[in-house]
């Protein structure tokens, strides 16, 4: 059911405001509904006026559902609820079924902030952001929301919050997002600060365990690389793990490409040119052929150091 | 030929593209991009820059046209400077101290604004250039973001991602080239804060995110190379002391090239949850592997073997925004755009992506869809049209892969003679400028003061 203004008698006393276009040449000119273009004539009347009231409320909650990607709305909504000391727990109430309709929507995740901050409690975020990933287990705004939670409420050593994380990364081993955010915890929680021996040790084996258990998988492969990197140990750390999945001996037997795009970087580094150039013509011509220009430039590198030495 | 290649070659479907873009300038656009209410200037944008790049602009419209949308853009701007990207929160004459707020200078809304006026041929001679490039330093943040508008008590809103920060650097370059310090009583944004903010967004694994330390995203990936471009602080061999942003250019140029992809459809991306063979041993994991591993057979790979490139002639490869994401249209852009701002075009193949986006992704009707089936939309028929251009397809005007319009465009904007002024290119050296280390000369400020 549409619902309209210039009949209720609750608006009575506002004369709407007419979008004005200009000229006879608008651009992107949208056929809105009656519906929308007259909701939009009321929101301009009373933000012109500086209304704030639990009418207002109303209008915005209506404009919202027909475009929640107008941002001034928010930030109308968000004054509104703070002049007239709105309950911001019935706020976060109706924003859930909000955000489940509009899972792709960015504002409503910045208002979400903006109202859970105030409420400074994370009380029951975790279930609603387990609904949304639900829908959808990699939306980036999810994820994102989730570590501003874990930075605004220190949540970094929660080990509930690390075990969360496996739990993700359990259901869906190719889930970066999932990685990432074990990422965020262990290495972003120090700011990038050393970490100590002992969560690199285990950093290194989680991640082992999880290429086992899928070797195409980049996402694993990457978050090894990244913590070695940053313990600032050599590459060839990694030599023997590769080699479990890619020993150019038996190229009938390669498991992986990461393997063979790691064993590269380790033979590069450990000045075996050739044999680092067969790593890479393998992933050209056999087993990643679609990145084959990126492979081969990655050999031509190789060239170049040569001629540089 | 290789087995499975399309019998008929791909072909950019000109006339329907044309009549695509047509009606999307010259007809209402339907009720569901009601969405998009706040961001007409950026569909707008994309509507005649595509047109453009189809080399159909002069075409489409007549003088009059022309002079009505540059009107309309105008009619956008407000009277202290910058403009909104749509008349909804014009109050007109209503309009006064206490509410201008909810009707603020808008970060995208300006950028778009200043690329349609170029692409129309405009001089910008109308747009409060100083009051923007003055507004500017207030839609950045302590920490060197930008934000999309300042808001009550000098708030700035919106998201602290590289988007902001391609469209304020953007601007920035539009309206006083790269010229670093302020100009006349006009500061400089802090650029090497921005710079600083963009190296702190740089993912483990070279991709590069919304802020430290969340997840690497190929849009964050593209706005933040873009805007390193525009400030002239991309990556160089040498050091030369100026804080560059890509700060481990080997690792981003692999994550880039990590975003071609085999999953192309929903179908492709159904992965092994939970299946017992998904195993090292049984090699059954992953769907991009998968398929190489069994595609060629040992004849089909002996009979590649000389051939140093594309041995397999892979049909159709697709580009995601993530690791295991699925293709997505505008991810083409996102993740090949980058490349060629960076000079690495050439570590991708651009023939396959070619054929699925002509075979997969553009529709009947013109325009290209999000996935493959999808109704076209602005968006993704601009973001495919403009890949295919940096890729030089036949026929299409070639483009500036940072700004999104024709170098024709560009050098249009590149020729104006305030700008020519600020820059010192008219042999009229901008001495004043060069000795006083950062004081313009009047005429150089003088031509940055218009409107
Ligand atoms: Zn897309």
């Amino acid at each position: 059911m549409p619902k309209y203004y210039h009949d209720d008698p609750a608006w009575s006393d506002i004369d709407p405001l007419p979008q004005d276009d200009g000229t006879l040449h608008p651009l992107a000119a949208i056929a809105y509904t009656e519906e929308y273009s007259e909701a939009m004539g009321y929101l301009r009347a009373v933000m012109a006026k500086n209304e704030f009231s639990e009418r207002v409320l109303g209008l915005t909650e209506h404009i919202i559902s027909m475009n929640p990607a107008h941002y001034t709305v928010w930030l109308y909504r968000a004054k509104t609820l703070s002049q007239i000391n709105a309950s911001l727990r019935d706020e976060i109430a109706w924003l859930n079924p909000t955000a489940l309709k509009h899972l792709k929507n960015y504002q409503i995740w910045h208002h979400r902030q903006t109202i859970i901050d105030a409420l400074d409690s994370p009380d029951g975020e975790a279930d609603f952001i387990a609904t949304m990933l639900e829908q959808d287990a990699k939306n980036y705004h999810v994820w994102s929301y989730r570590q501003w939670l874990v930075k605004r409420f220190g949540l970094f050593d929660d080990e509930e919050e690390l075990r969360w994380t496996e739990s993700m990364i359990e259901s869906d081993v190719r889930n970066n997002s999932a990685w990432n955010h074990r990422w965020f915890l262990v290495v972003g929680g120090r700011d990038g600060q050393a970490i100590g021996e002992d969560v690199v040790a285990r950093e290194i084996d989680y991640a082992k365990r999880a290429v086992r258990k899928a070797p195409q998988n980049q996402c694993p492969w990457n978050y090894l690389k990244g913590i070695v990197r940053h313990a600032q140990l050599p590459i060839s750390t990694l030599k023997d793990f590769a080699l479990e999945f890619a020993d150019m001996r038996r190229p009938d037997d390669i498991y992986s490409s990461h393997a063979l795009d790691l064993l590269a970087d380790i033979y590069a580094e450990q000045e075996s040119k050739e044999e680092a150039e067969r790593a890479l013509h393998l992933l050209a011509t056999r087993f990643d052929p679609i990145r084959a220009h990126y492979w081969n430039y990655r050999k031509s590198l190789l060239e170049q150091a040569g001629t540089a030495a | 030929m290789a087995p499975g290649l399309p019998a008929e070659e791909s072909k950019l479907n000109y006339a329907a593209h044309i009549r695509y873009w047509r009606r999307n300038l010259k007809t209402f656009l339907p009720h569901h991009y009601t969405g998009n209410d706040s961001n007409r200037m950026m569909l707008a944008l994309f509507i005649l820059s595509a047109l453009d790049i189809l080399g159909d602009l002069q075409g489409a419209l007549s003088a009059e046209e022309r002079q009505g949308y540059i009107d309309w853009v105008y009619h956008c701007q407000l009277p202290e400077g910058g403009f909104r990207p749509s008349p909804a929160t014009d109050f007109g004459p209503a309009r006064n101290d206490e509410n201008k707020v909810w009707d603020p200078a808008h970060v995208p809304a300006t950028f778009f604004a200043l690329l349609i006026l170029t692409i129309l041929g405009d001089d910008l001679e109308r747009v409060k250039r100083r009051a923007i490039l003055a507004w500017l330093r207030t839609v950045q943040r302590p920490d060197g973001s930008f934000g999309e508008t300042v808001g009550e008590g000098g708030r700035v809103e919106g998201g602290n991602d590289s988007r902001f920060g391609y469209m304020a650097t953007a601007i920035r370059w539009i309206l006083r080239g790269n010229i670093e310090g302020p100009l006349g009583r006009v500061p400089d944004i802090d650029v090497d804060n921005f710079i600083d903010c963009i190296r702190k967004a740089e993912t483990y694994d070279g991709g590069l995110s919304e802020s430290p330390y969340h997840e690497g995203h190929a849009g964050f990936a593209c706005c933040a190379v873009h805007a390193l471009s525009f400030l002239d602080r991309l990556p160089v061999d040498k050091p030369d002391g100026r804080l560059r942003g890509i700060t481990n250019l080997p690792l981003t140029l692999h994550w880039l090239a990590s975003r071609q992809t085999l999953t192309l459809d929903d179908e492709d991306s159904i992965d092994t949850l939970g299946d017992e063979s998904d195993s090292a041993a049984t090699c059954h994991d992953a769907h991009s592997f998968l398929k190489l591993g069994s595609y060629p057979s040992s004849a089909g790979e002996q009979s590649f073997k000389d051939q140093p490139t594309s041995h397999f002639e892979l049909q159709w490869v697709g580009v995601n925004g993530r690791p295991n994401k699925i293709g997505d249209t505008c991810y083409s852009y996102w993740a090949c755009a980058p490349l060629k701002v960076l000079g690495y075009l050439d570590i991708v193949d651009g023939k396959p992506i070619r054929r699925w986006l002509l075979d997969r992704m553009q529709h009947l009707v013109g325009g290209f869809g999000k996935l493959p089936g999808d109704h076209p939309d602005i968006y993704h028929s601009f973001l495919g049209l403009v890949v295919l251009s940096i890729f030089g397809e036949t026929g299409l005007q070639d483009v500036d892969a940072a700004l999104c319009i024709t170098n024709r465009a560009k050098r249009q904007l590149e020729s104006l003679p305030w700008r020519r002024k600020i820059l010192g290119l008219d042999g009229v050296q901008n001495s004043d400028w060069a000795q006083d280390g950062g004081i313009a000369s009047v005429a150089g400020y003088a031509s940055i003061s218009g409107g």
